[in-house]
């Protein structure tokens, strides 16, 4: 776990906030969808989550989800494998960051390696660090 | 004038929110700014039928209007369903066009 203190933010092309509940619908799926679209696009990404969505990086989700019981044979990547895999294929232009107060009022600090965990009030800094910001799941 | 993806996700079944969100967009369109919607999620409902609403007028306007195309298949939507006007596309062309300089984004 990085905890991104006093080093200079890298400059990126979108930022997007998971802000919402992230399994009240398909929220989740679009944020890693259009993240990868963007990222194989040669653009760099800012991920940031807030509140519940600082769960999906949470190290003790482990690789798997539990078996469906009518496929079973079949593997179902947890959200923190599927980011682990996008920081892997992406690891220059993807900066995945959690809210350091959401993630600890959950005790869900410990996250998957690569996720920086920052400090609620240096979020703005990601504003003026990318060109375009997407908030999702807030209104 | 400014250039803006307007992404909608919830639909007018969710609420008021959406049928705002996309009177928003005609009034941009009104005011001369370039505007492109996607429904995305439950916001691919809107894109269904033919009545009048914002989306209709943004239609009427010349905005330009996306469904994801994923959301409608997981929802079991035939793309022939859209009401004239509303084209799917993927994901790919969204970030395509959101890279695009000058382009703002606005989820709802």
């Amino acid at each position: 776990m990085d905890t991104a203190k006093s080093r200079e933010l890298p400059r990126a092309d979108v930022l997007i906030a998971i802000m919402g509940a992230p399994h009240t619908g398909d929220l989740v799926t679009s944020a890693f969808r259009l993240t990868q679209a963007l990222l194989e696009r040669g653009a760099s990404v800012h991920l940031w989550t807030c509140g519940n969505a600082t769960r999906l990086t949470q190290l003790s989700l482990g690789d798997d989800k539990p078996r469906n019981f009518v496929d079973w044979a079949r593997a179902y990547p947890t959200t923190a494998t599927l980011a682990t895999e996008l920081l892997s294929t992406f690891p220059t232009t993807l900066h995945w960051f959690a809210c350091r107060f959401c993630s600890q009022e959950r005790g869900a600090d410990a996250h998957v390696p690569g996720i920086k965990l920052r400090p609620p009030f240096k979020f703005t800094d990601h504003l003026e660090a990318t060109d375009k910001s997407f908030f999702l799941g807030v209104c | 004038m400014a250039e803006y993806l307007l992404v909608e996700s919830q639909g007018r079944y969710a609420g008021p929110g959406s049928q705002d969100f996309l009177g928003d967009a005609v009034r941009l369109v009104e005011s001369g700014h370039t505007v492109t919607v996607l429904l995305i999620e439950n916001g691919v409902t809107d894109g269904i039928g033919s009545v009048s609403d914002p989306l209709g007028r943004l239609i009427d306007a010349g905005a330009r209007v996306w469904v994801d195309g994923f959301s409608l298949e997981q929802r079991a939507v035939l793309a022939s369903r859209l009401r004239p006007g509303v084209r799917p596309v993927g994901m790919d062309e969204v970030a395509e066009h959101l890279l695009r300089p000058g382009v703002q984004g606005v989820w709802h």
